[in-house]
C-alpha cells in the first residue's frame, strides 16, 4: 500500500513536472537572427534589445548574423526554421516588406508572426551643408530645372522608396543614383556629385548635412526646427522600422510570452539609454497593432515598387 | 596639448592597455589562423564590448585590427597559406624564402615591414586626416574606377609563370563577383535558381578554399609520394641593417601606396598589396628576383597592408565613411558605445581620436613584440606531425568560411574552391590573380555603372573627371612601356 502511494505520488509528480516543462517557455537558449552584418545598422539595436530580453526571459539569447542580399538570405533561413519560439528574428522594414516584392524570395507576408515593433526612425530629406538648395521650394525648382540627383542604396532600397514617395508628393521627377549603400552615399553627397538623399536623425552629427524636411507626420525632438512634409503641404511619410518576428504558426502562448517580454524590454532604462546613445529612436508597437501595420506596409510598398517598375 | 592630456587621462589606464594587449594577441592568432581574418576576429570580439568602457573597447578593437593584418603573414610565409586576404601577396615571396631555409628572416622582414607601414600611416592619419578626408571624397566613381583599372593591370606583374594564365585567372576572379545580387538593379544574376548562390560569393570562403584547402589537398596527395617542403629555421631574425637601409625607398613606396589606397573607400587592403607589389616589382633594382624570395616582395605586401589600417581610419573617423570591412565593424562598436564617428566626433571629442591614435601606435609596437616572442611558438606549431597540422588548418578553414556571413552554404563554396584550387595548381595557373579579381570586381563594376547612371549613360561625361583621366592615362603609359620593354627584350634574345 505504502509502495503504491509512493509510486502514485512520484508518478503524479512526474506528470506535473512534464506539463510544467511544456508550459515553461523558454527552457533553453534562444537563437536571434539578424539578417545583416555584425556592428551594422540592424545589428546594433538588435544587440541592445537581445540583452534586455535575456534578462526578462531568463535564457541566453545568441545573435547570429546571416548577411547577404538585402537580408533575404537570413530571412529565408529564419522562415524555414521550426516555429517553436527558439528561432526568432530582428528584421528591418526592407527585408520584410520590400525585398519579397523585388526578389523571388520563398517567404512573404504570410510567413511571419510579427511580435512587436522595437524601433522606428523617420527619414529626413537631406542635402550637403553648402548646397544651394535651402528649402523644399528650391528642391522643386532644381528638380524642374537642372535636375536633382538623389543618391541611395540599390534600387528598391528604403532610400529609393523615399525618393519615389517624395517625387510623388512634390510632383517632380528626380534621378536616382544607386550606390552600394552607406558610405558610398555620403561620398557622393559630400563630393558634390549627388544633390540629396534620405537619411536618419544622425545626418548632422555624422556627415554634417542639412535637412529640408522630415518624412513623418510629426516633428522630431532630435531636430525640432526641421518641418514635416505635411506642414509644407505635401504628404510624404517614410521611415525605417525594426521589428521582432517569429514564424507563422508559432503557438499562441509563446507569442504571448514574447510579446509581454518585448513590452518590458523596450521600457527598461538601460535599453532607452543605449538607444539614445546610438542615436536610435524607440518605437514600440504591440502584437495587436504591429500585425495589421506590417501587412499594410507590405501591400503599400509592393504597390509603390510595382508602379516604379521594379517588381520582377 | 590639453587634448593629449585628456586623452592620456582617459586612455592610459590598466584596463584599456589590457584590452589592447588581449586584442593584439587575439588579432595575431586569428590573423595567422587560415580562415579567420580581420573581420571575423572583430565580430567574435564584438559582444564583449558591451560590458566594457568606451576606451577599453576602442583598445580591444585597435589591437585586433592592427595585428590581425600582420598575423596573416605568418601562415603565408610558413605554410604557403595567407591567413587573411590582405596577406595573399605575401605568399609570393614569403614562402619561397621560407623554403630556402630563411623562414626566420622572412618573418623578420614581414614584421619590420608591418611596423613601418603601420606607423607611417598612423603619422599620416594624425597629421593630415582632415585634409586627406577631403581628398577621399573628391574621388568619384570615375576616379575609383580608373584606380581599379590600374590595379587590374597588376595581375600581369604578380603572375608567376605564364602571363596569359594569370590574366585568365584574373578573369575568373572578376566573373565570380558577378554571381549573386546586382547592387545596382537589385536583380540576382547567375544563381541558376539556387538559393545558395542568391547572396553571391564572398571573397573569404573562396580565398580559404583556393589557398588553405587546396594546400591541404595538395599535401595530402603527395604525402606518401614526396617529402613535404622543408621549412626550417623558423623563428625571428632581424634583417641585417645594411639590407634594410638599401630598401628604404621600397618601405616608403609600399607605405605610401597602402595609406593612399586605404583612404579611398571601397578599395581595401588586398588591392593595396597587389598594387604595391607590382609597383615595387616594376621599380625595384632587384626586380628579377621577385617571386623567388626577394625581401622587396615581402615589404611590398606587408608594409602596404598595415599602412591601409591608418589610411582606412581616415574617412572612418573623420567622415563616418568606413574605409574597409574592418572599419565597418569598428563603426558599429563606436555606435554601441554611444559615439557617432564622423563630423561630430572630430569636432567635439577630439581627445577620443587622439586616444585612439595612441592606442594604434602602442598596438603596432605590441604587434612587433608578438612577432619576436611568438616566433618560438610558430616553430613549435610547425613541428607538429604534418597530418595533424593539416587537420587543424582544415578545421579552421571550415570555421572561417562559415563565420564571415554565418551562412552554411559558404562551407560548400569553400570546399568547391579548394578542389578548383588543386586543379589550377596542377595546371600551373597562378591563383593570386583570382583573389585580385574577386577583391576588385564588385567595386570595378559598381563604380563604372554608378558613374554611367549619374552621367545619364554619357561615356564622355563619365570620363570628364580630371583625376580619372590622369590615372587612366598613366595606366595606359605603364602598359605601353611594359609592352615595348617586353618586345625589345624578345628582340634582343632572338
Amino acid at each position: 500500500m505504502k509502495r503504491l502511494v509512493t509510486s502514485l505520488i512520484v508518478g503524479g509528480g512526474l506528470a506535473l513536472g512534464a506539463t510544467a516543462a511544456l508550459a515553461e517557455y523558454p527552457e533553453r537558449t534562444i537563437n536571434m537572427l539578424v539578417p545583416f552584418g555584425a556592428g551594422g545598422g540592424t545589428d546594433v539595436p538588435a544587440r541592445f534589445f537581445a540583452s534586455e530580453m535575456e534578462q526578462i526571459l531568463g535564457q541566453n539569447i545568441v545573435i547570429s548574423n546571416v548577411d547577404g542580399a538585402g537580408g533575404t538570405i537570413g530571412a529565408t533561413q529564419l522562415s524555414q526554421a521550426d516555429a517553436d519560439g527558439y528561432n526568432l528574428g530582428f528584421m528591418p522594414v526592407g527585408t520584410t516588406t520590400t525585398q519579397p516584392h523585388l526578389k523571388r524570395t520563398s517567404y512573404n507576408a504570410d510567413s511571419w508572426t510579427p511580435i512587436c515593433m522595437v524601433s522606428q526612425g523617420p527619414f529626413y530629406l537631406v542635402v550637403a551643408e553648402d548646397s544651394a538648395i535651402q528649402s523644399i521650394e528650391d528642391y522643386v525648382a532644381r528638380a524642374n530645372g537642372d535636375g536633382v540627383k538623389f543618391a541611395g542604396a540599390g534600387p528598391g532600397s528604403m532610400a529609393h522608396v523615399a525618393q519615389l514617395t517624395v517625387d510623388n508628393a512634390l510632383g517632380v521627377t528626380t534621378r536616382y543614383i544607386p550606390t552600394r549603400g552607406g558610405g558610398d552615399i555620403a561620398t557622393e553627397i559630400n563630393g558634390g556629385r549627388a544633390d540629396a538623399t534620405a537619411w536618419f536623425a544622425d545626418f548632422g552629427t555624422r556627415f554634417g548635412w542639412r535637412a529640408l524636411a522630415i518624412l513623418s507626420d510629426q516633428r522630431s525632438d532630435a531636430h525640432p526646427d526641421v518641418p514635416t512634409m505635411a506642414e509644407l503641404g505635401h504628404d510624404a511619410q517614410v521611415s525605417v522600422w525594426f521589428g521582432f518576428f517569429t514564424q507563422a504558426g508559432t503557438p499562441d502562448e509563446i507569442v504571448a510570452t514574447l510579446s509581454n517580454a518585448c513590452a518590458q524590454a523596450v521600457a527598461t532604462d538601460s535599453f532607452q539609454e543605449n538607444m539614445a546613445g546610438a542615436n536610435r529612436l524607440i518605437r514600440y508597437m504591440g502584437t495587436e497593432e504591429f500585425g495589421p501595420f506590417f501587412r499594410e506596409a507590405y501591400e503599400l510598398n509592393g504597390q509603390l515598387l510595382e508602379e516604379a517598375g521594379l517588381v520582377q | 596639448m590639453e587634448n593629449i592630456a585628456l586623452a592620456l587621462e582617459e586612455f592610459a589606464r590598466p584596463a584599456v592597455l589590457l584590452a589592447l594587449v588581449v586584442g593584439s594577441v587575439w588579432g595575431t592568432v586569428a590573423g595567422a589562423l587560415p580562415g579567420i581574418g580581420t573581420v571575423a576576429a572583430l565580430i567574435v570580439a564584438l559582444p564583449f564590448t558591451f560590458g566594457m568602457s568606451t576606451e577599453a573597447s576602442i583598445g580591444l578593437f585597435m589591437g585586433i585590427y592592427v595585428s590581425s593584418v600582420y598575423g596573416g603573414s605568418i601562415s603565408a610565409i610558413l605554410i604557403n597559406t595567407p591567413g587573411t586576404p590582405q596577406s595573399a601577396a605575401t605568399v609570393l615571396d614569403g614562402y619561397p624564402m621560407a623554403k630556402a631555409g630563411k623562414a626566420d628572416l622572412a618573418i623578420g622582414w614581414a614584421t619590420l615591414a608591418s611596423l613601418v607601414g603601420g606607423v607611417f600611416s598612423l603619422i599620416v592619419l594624425i597629421v593630415a586626416a582632415p585634409i586627406l578626408a577631403r581628398v577621399s571624397i573628391a574621388f568619384g566613381p570615375a576616379a575609383i574606377f580608373a584606380i581599379i583599372v590600374f590595379a587590374l593591370t597588376c595581375i600581369a606583374w604578380v603572375s608567376t609563370g605564364s602571363t596569359i594564365k594569370g590574366l585568365l585567372a584574373g578573369m575568373i576572379g572578376l566573373f565570380l563577383t558577378t554571381i549573386g545580387p546586382d547592387d545596382l538593379t537589385g536583380y540576382t544574376r547567375f544563381d541558376f535558381g539556387q538559393p545558395a548562390l542568391m547572396g553571391g560569393l564572398s571573397l573569404i570562403p573562396v580565398l580559404i578554399g583556393i589557398f588553405a584547402l587546396s594546400e591541404v589537398f595538395h599535401r595530402a596527395a603527395f604525402y606518401f609520394a614526396a617529402k613535404a617542403p622543408d621549412v626550417t629555421n623558423v623563428g625571428f631574425r632581424m634583417p641585417p641593417r645594411r639590407e634594410v637601409l638599401v630598401r628604404v625607398p621600397q618601405f616608403l613606396r609600399a607605405s605610401i601606396i597602402g595609406t593612399f589606397v586605404g583612404i579611398l573607400p571601397g578599395t581595401g587592403a588586398t588591392a593595396a598589396t597587389f598594387v604595391s607589389y607590382s609597383e615595387l616589382r616594376r621599380t625595384s633594382p632587384r626586380s628579377d628576383n621577385f617571386g623567388k624570395g626577394e625581401p622587396d616582395g615581402l615589404i611590398a605586401s606587408e608594409a602596404s597592408n598595415n599602412a591601409v589600417t591608418g589610411g582606412a581610419l581616415i574617412p572612418t573617423l573623420a567622415l563616418g565613411i568606413p574605409g574597409d570591412g574592418g572599419t565597418v565593424v569598428l563603426l558599429g562598436v563606436l555606435t554601441i558605445q554611444g559615439l557617432t564617428p564622423g563630423f561630430d566626433l572630430a569636432q567635439n571629442n577630439p581627445h577620443i581620436l587622439t586616444g585612439a591614435f595612441l592606442l594604434i601606435l602602442i598596438a603596432n609596437l605590441i604587434m612587433f613584440g608578438l612577432g619576436v616572442l611568438g616566433a618560438r611558438i610558430f616553430a613549435r606549431i610547425l613541428s607538429m606531425p604534418e597530418p595533424v597540422l593539416m587537420a587543424f588548418i582544415l578545421v579552421f578553414s571550415i570555421v572561417g568560411a562559415f563565420v564571415v556571413r554565418g551562412n552554411h552554404v559558404d562551407i560548400l563554396i569553400c570546399a568547391i574552391a579548394g578542389v578548383a584550387g588543386v586543379i589550377l595548381r596542377f595546371a600551373k595557373y597562378p591563383v593570386a590573380p583570382i583573389v585580385i579579381g574577386m577583391a576588385l570586381g564588385a567595386t570595378f563594376e559598381g563604380k563604372l555603372r554608378q558613374g554611367l547612371i549619374s552621367a545619364d549613360g554619357n561615356v564622355v561625361e563619365f570620363l570628364s573627371d580630371p583625376i580619372a583621366l590622369s590615372i587612366l592615362g598613366a595606366t595606359f603609359l605603364f602598359v605601353l612601356v611594359s609592352l615595348v620593354r617586353l618586345l625589345s627584350k624578345g628582340a634582343d634574345s632572338a
